[in-house]
């Protein structure tokens, strides 16, 4: 078996990352003793913050304060003098800021509550003996109080002093003891780093091991894998791949070589069978395109038979047109003996209509005859009521003369004379009424003859009309015949064109069924070729053996 | 003496002149309400109002023609009271006739009116007895009237 590339791979980086582990353990232990406490560096530090300490005055230990207040009390210069009462006020501002400071900083413990207790109470104490006695007194010049206060001030002081040196010790003490502490915890540290390198290389190493055997074992498989791909490749289906159960990466390409095996032979059967049948399919595409070759044939042979008949057709309507126009000319002769027939009759009209204009004409001289014959009727009555009136004078100018008696008997005799006269009047009265009646009647029947008459020519006029519009309507009836006649022939000539053109068109259907029979050989070859490449694609499938 | 000849339908009839007071043309007469049967209206006649009876209602019962030559004979009335005149309206009132010879007529009782015919007229026309020819009640009502 070769050696494994992917194995020697992985020794390789286990190694080089053992050999920087291990240079990374040494640079840290190196540095960790380079610092810890009471090293090098740190006594360095703490000797810098020492001489520090060493050289300023500290504020938080009133010794400056007081040696200023002392110093104050020995002073004469006033200048001087409140030189140094400033200096000392500005002491009590520092002090008290420290102390602010400390206050905050400081864990509650003894040391805080010696340092802002105790020392703080004597200390402001101090201060505020120095800020309401001494100085006034210092500035009244009263040497003798301040010297008095001074005294109270030193008890003051020392106070502060003892609270201080308390303090001092305490610190000290709680230092060394940080100091031991920070000792042990370096000293434990270190081990605990030197067994963690230890434990780290371990597993580094085991995982090494580990990983060198994996990969021997991945890289067997795979070159298998390999070795039946290729197999596959060159056609050999029927080779089985080895079950694993194993799901890593080179289990799942095996299962996925399983699986594209099963379906690459599944295909290939598949194609062979297919391939089958497409051969069939081709050989009976032939056999139906051979059929359908001399179904079109016969389909030219029906189409020249039908060519044939629209022929006669286009022949038969043609004779039919000839017989139509014959009918056409009859019909209008007829529709020109019709238009004579009218004419007459409009003659006739016109006739008629002078007539009746005579016979109205004769009505109203006759009308006009009846209204002088009723005037004369009115002067007849006139005549008459005058003959009335003279009637009655006559008898009551007798009914007078009687009663006068015989002187009255002459005018009896006139008036008998002038009834007489009316009576005649009368008479002559009554014969031209009867004449004037008789007049009347006759009139009377006249007009009604006229107007019978007038009625008879229009009834006559009425009748003439409508022959008339009888005869229009037959002329136009005539005339939509002959236009219908058109029409007629029109269609027939359309139907002949439309039967030649029918003909043409069985033509190009002949000529498109000996296209389509080309086609349909044509058809054929290409079935055979198609046939031809089936076979070739059946001994290309051959070629994959797909076992049993 | 002379008689007015006249008619009355059919009938010719004649009056004595000297009943008659004169004759008037038909005229628009007076209406008469709830009028007794005969009398037609009032004719107004020199200041009185005169009762006028259609002598063709009272003789045939029916009424004259209205012709112009029917007219209004008026005549007086005597009564126990004194005179009352009286419209007649007949028929064909034209003519006066000379009373020459009478022919005694034919009296019946319910036409006391009627009394002889003029002999010597064409057609025998019958005089009229002028105080017999209204109807009982009529004459009373009238002469009641006149002696109020």
């Amino acid at each position: 078996m070769a050696k494994s590339y992917l194995a020697s791979r992985l020794t390789l980086l286990v190694a080089a990352f053992a050999g920087l582990f291990l240079l990374f353990g040494i640079v840290t232990w190196y540095t960790i003793d380079q610092v810890r406490v009471q090293g090098k560096i740190y006594e360095q530090i703490v000797s810098g913050k020492d001489l520090i300490a060493d050289i300023l005055p500290p504020p938080e230990y009133i010794i400056e304060a007081y040696l200023v207040t002392r110093q104050l009390n020995d002073e004469t210069d006033p200048s001087k003098i409140s030189e140094l009462i400033e200096r000392g006020d500005k002491l009590r501002v520092d002090y008290e800021s420290r102390q602010e400071f400390w206050r905050r900083e400081l864990p509650q413990n003894s040391i805080k509550d010696l340092m802002t207790v105790t020392a703080y109470r004597s200390a402001m104490q101090f201060f505020q003996l120095r800020d309401e006695q001494f100085i006034p007194a210092i500035r009244a010049g009263d040497h003798e109080r301040a010297k008095a206060v001074l005294a109270q001030m030193h008890q003051r002081y020392e106070a502060h002093r003892l609270a201080i040196d308390q303090v001092v010790q305490q610190a000290n003490q709680q230092n060394e003891a940080f100091e031991a502490k920070a000792k042990i915890i370096i000293a434990n540290q270190t081990t605990l780093l030197i067994a963690l390198a230890i434990a780290i290389l371990a597993v580094v190493g085991f995982m090494a091991f580990y990983a060198h055997r994996s990969a021997t074992d991945l890289s067997t498989r795979i070159k298998m894998a390999s070795e039946i791909a290729n197999r596959v490749a060159s056609g050999d289906l029927a080779t089985e791949v080895p079950v694993t159960t194993r799901s890593d990466e080179a289990g799942q390409l095996l299962q996925a070589i399983q699986k594209m095996t099963l379906s690459l032979r599944g295909l290939v059967m598949r194609a062979k069978q297919a391939s089958i049948e497409l051969m069939s399919t081709a050989t009976e595409f032939a056999a139906t395109s051979r059929q359908q070759e001399a179904t079109v044939q016969n389909f030219g042979a029906s189409t020249n038979e039908i060519a044939a008949a629209v022929k006669q057709i286009t022949a038969t309507s043609a004779e039919l047109l000839v017989t139509m126009e014959g009918v056409n000319i009859v019909a209008g002769q007829t529709a020109d003996m019709a238009e004579d027939g009218q004419a007459g009759l409009r003659n006739l009209d016109n006739t008629m209509e002078r007539l009746a204009g005579a016979a109205n004409t004769m009505a109203a001289r006759l009308a006009a005859i009846r209204e002088e014959a009723a005037e004369i009727t009115g002067v007849v009555t006139t005549i008459s009521k005058v003959a009335d009136q003279t009637n009655l004078l006559s008898i009551n100018a007798a009914i007078e003369a009687e009663k006068a008696g015989e002187q009255g008997l002459g005018f009896l005799v006139l008036a008998r004379e002038i009834r007489r006269l009316a009576d005649q009047t009368a008479v002559a009265k009554l014969d031209i009424e009867q004449m004037v009646k008789q007049m009347q009647t006759a009139v009377s029947a006249g007009v009604m003859e006229i107007d019978r008459f007038a009625e008879e020519v229009k009834s006559g006029v009425g009748n003439v009309v409508k022959v008339g519009g009888q005869f229009g309507q037959i002329i136009t009836q005539v005339k939509t015949l002959s236009e219908r006649f058109d029409a007629v022939n029109h269609g027939m000539r359309s139907q002949s064109q439309g039967a030649g053109q029918i003909g043409d068109a069985m033509g190009q259907m002949i000529d498109g069924a000996r296209q389509t029979s080309q086609s349909l050989r044509e058809f054929n070859s290409a079935t055979e070729s198609l046939r031809d490449a089936v076979s070739v694609l059946k001994q290309e499938i051959a070629l994959f053996h797909v076992g049993t | 003496m002379l008689a007015l000849a006249f008619r009355a339908g059919p009938m010719r009839l004649a009056l004595p002149i000297s009943a008659v007071v004169e004759v008037s043309p038909r005229r628009e007469l007076r209406p008469l309400a709830l009028a007794p049967s005969g009398v037609i209206g009032l004719l107004p006649f020199r200041g009185t109002l005169t009762p006028v009876v259609d002598l063709c209602r009272l003789v045939l019962g029916r009424d004259c023609q209205p012709l112009r030559s029917s007219r209004i004979i008026i005549i007086a009335l005597s009564g126990k009271a004194g005179e009352r005149l009286i419209g007649l309206l007949a028929e064909d009132v034209l003519d006066l006739l000379p009373v020459t010879a009478t022919i005694p007529g034919l009296r019946l009782p319910s036409a006391p009116w009627l009394s002889d015919h003029l002999a010597d007229q064409r057609d025998l026309p019958q005089l009229l007895d002028p105080s017999a020819l209204l109807p009982d009640e009529l004459e009373a009502l009238f002469v009641a009237e006149a002696a109020s």
